[in-house]
């Protein structure tokens, strides 16, 4: 595989001309890019090279000024994020989201999309139908806790486990939400090895079963040994797009790491 | 034996404010009782103080419901209260400028209908912005409100108020002439101070039979919805936002039913007061009703039901209570210091206890789903006996 974007028949995601100033600085510089289904893509860059920033853009958060989003073919620019999510895109945040109040696995049955206890009216117009796709769903929860061999904390206060302990439950709970492709905000940033071990692992498994992964990670072991294709991006637009091997030895990439200019 | 060893468990299992709770209360309904029975506190007055704290537990269940549950920042549940009473007092009053004459039934129906469209009309510019925008929006509204009920007197009476107003139950098959129909009863406990109960102890009786029905089932509903998904959306709302909208839930949906469930059942309290207390004025819009509900949530415990009743009891007893005080010979009033001893109360209870009395410790999840797996409730442990066959799906 070089270096450059392919044409790709099965994108999953893909992104096209996307723009998005603040003021007179351009976040998002006319970024293509696209995701393939069932690849774990890598999307790296220096610190300010846009990559939160098009998270934001490409899962509904904020409006671009121009360009597309595609999500399984069906345009999804400009759209609210609970719409883009209903259309399979899952994304998780950089600094994992506390749910005071809640155990472990009640911030878990969160993550299922459409349950029919959501509707107001059905929790009294249909109880049986609510409690059904609660007990199912929570068997559900308990079956990917256990996959991430975290069960053992399921009725913990979800704010009382470690910073690495809710990366994986923000990871589990998305998996709820049965996404095609799940957008990661640096997955590992301030995990400890073990756990990043742990993590790698299971976003493995998961993406042998099916699931499409975009990733953001600062951490270059970590992103080249699981990512492929690896996007990266500087100063808001896509520099090159390619394999670990040849991002790593790609010159312009280096001298985008080093600030030697563009 | 075996009753009174099932009651003995129930209290082993309750938590420590919960047993603190129990106790207090009972210590309290004893003291009444002893009041009552002395005839030191007379039954009519009682069922009066019974309805009003039906009545704040209403409001603060309301509010709970938005600030509790979701987070929304309410100061106007003065306005929605006002709402719920002008709404019924216009519909049904003799002196009504604008209507009158209709069956009660009539006029909750009507109170809860402009509830409904004033709560849609402040939450649809506000609930798509960042809390603090409802928060600012109410704080005017409660104050539009009230003077629009103060001036426009061709609407409201402007400050005179409205006189007039039926019982709840007028037109009412039997229960119409319930009061009337009652025999007047002597009680005589203690010899020399006899207990009466006349026609107003009737019509007292029925007032808190009503308010029991609004809260009763205003509580029934909040602890459904609660327990359930939807509830949980709202308490994700609660803590983040944006954690909600990437899992694909419509916050601003979510948080618009929430602010009209809440704001219904406030102007359910403001149904009631109307006909509990015959007489509705500008002077009922005053924002220290939201005062008191903020303060009954947060003694109770934000995102607490019952620590919302609580809270409302609690008022009431204060507000009350104080009115006692003054014949007690001190050397000042102390009636007028009601406000500075509740905000001593929520001083304190912030101090030594911020997230309220009886806030909710108990996991959140439907019940059937968690009594399915035969797990008492809390489960001591998230690991459940019956599992899928374990294998991928």
């Amino acid at each position: 595989m070089s270096e450059g974007a392919l044409p790709k028949e099965d994108a999953v995601l893909r992104v096209d001309d996307l723009q998005k100033s603040f003021g007179g600085l351009a976040a998002t510089d006319h970024a293509t890019f696209a995701v393939e289904r069932g690849t774990i893509t890598g999307l790296i860059g220096p610190n300010g090279a846009g990559k939160s920033t098009l998270f934001n853009l490409i899962s509904g958060f904020y409006e671009p000024d121009g360009g597309t989003v595609e999500v399984n073919g069906t345009d999804v620019t400009g759209m609210e994020p609970y719409e883009v999510a209903d259309h399979g895109l899952i994304r998780t945040f950089q600094t994992p989201r506390k749910l005071e109040g809640m155990t472990v696995r009640e911030a878990m049955l969160v993550g299922p999309r459409k349950q029919p206890g959501e509707s107001f009216l059905k929790l009294f117009a249909a109880p049986g139908a609510v409690g059904e796709s609660e007990s199912a769903n929570l068997a559900e929860a308990e079956r990917i806790l256990e996959e991430f061999e975290i069960d053992h904390l399921a009725t913990q206060p979800a704010t009382d486990i470690s910073g690495g302990q809710m990366k994986l439950v923000e990871l589990a709970r998305a998996m709820l939400a049965e996404p095609e492709v799940l957008l990661l905000d640096e997955p590992v940033a301030g995990v400890n090895p073990t756990l990043a071990k742990k993590l790698k692992d299971q976003i493995r498994r998961l993406n042998e079963q099916g699931t499409t992964f975009l990733l953001i990670e600062h951490d270059m072991e970590f992103v080249m040994d699981l990512a492929d294709p690896i996007v990266v991006l500087d100063q808001g637009h896509v520099l090159t797009e390619g394999t670990p091997e040849g991002v790593r030895s790609d010159d312009r990439v280096i001298d985008a790491y080093l600030g030697g200019g563009t | 034996m075996s009753a009174l060893d099932g009651v003995t468990e129930a209290v082993a299992d309750l938590s420590r404010p919960e047993t603190w709770v129990l106790g207090v209360s009972a210590a309290f309904a004893l003291f009444l009782l002893a009041a009552l029975l002395t005839g030191a506190l007379g039954p009519t007055y009682f069922l009066f103080l019974v309805g009003l704290a039906g009545m704040y537990a209403l409001l603060s269940f309301g509010l709970n419901a938005q600030w509790g549950f979701t987070g929304l920042i309410n100061f106007s549940v003065a306005a929605f209260f006002g709402v719920g009473a002008y709404g019924s007092a216009l519909m049904t009053a003799d002196s009504s400028p604008i209507a009158g004459g209709f069956n009660p039934l009539v006029g909750l129906v009507v109170a809860l209908v402009v509830a409904f469209v004033l709560a849609l009309l402040i939450g649809i510019p506000t609930l798509r912005l960042r809390a603090d925008y409802l928060a600012i929006a109410s704080l005017g509204l409660a104050e539009v409100v009230r003077l629009i009920v103060l001036n426009e007197r061709w609407l409201t009476n402007g400050s005179a108020g409205l006189r007039g107003i039926p019982s709840f139950f007028q037109g009412w098959p039997v229960l119409s002439s319930f009061p009337e129909a009652m025999p007047g009863l002597r009680l005589v406990v203690i010899p020399g101070s006899p207990i009466l109960l006349e026609t107003a102890f009737w019509q007292s009786l029925l007032n808190v039979a009503l308010v029991l029905a609004f809260a009763g089932g205003a509580f029934l509903v909040l602890r459904r919805a609660h327990r359930s998904p939807w509830g949980r959306v709202l308490r994700t709302i609660r803590s983040d936002e944006d954690l909600a909208r990437a899992l694909g839930k419509n916050t601003y949906s979510f948080k618009m039913q929430s602010f009209i469930l809440g704001s219904l059942i406030m102007a359910l309290a403001g149904v009631f007061y109307t006909h509990l207390n015959l007489y509705v004025g500008p002077g009922d819009l005053d924002p220290i009703t939201t005062f008191y509900a903020w303060v009954a949530v947060i003694l109770g415990g934000s995102g607490s039901n019952r620590g919302a009743l609580f809270g409302g009891i609690v008022i009431v007893t204060i507000r009350e209570g104080t009115r006692f005080l003054n014949d007690v010979a001190l050397p000042i009033d102390p009636a007028p210091l009601r406000l500075l001893l509740i905000g001593v109360v929520i001083v304190a209870v912030m101090r030594y206890r911020p997230q309220g009395i009886l806030p909710p410790q108990r996991e959140l999840i439907w019940p059937s789903a968690v009594d399915g797996g035969g797990t008492p409730e809390p489960p001591d442990s998230g690991v459940r006996e019956q599992k899928g066959s374990g294998g991928d799906e």
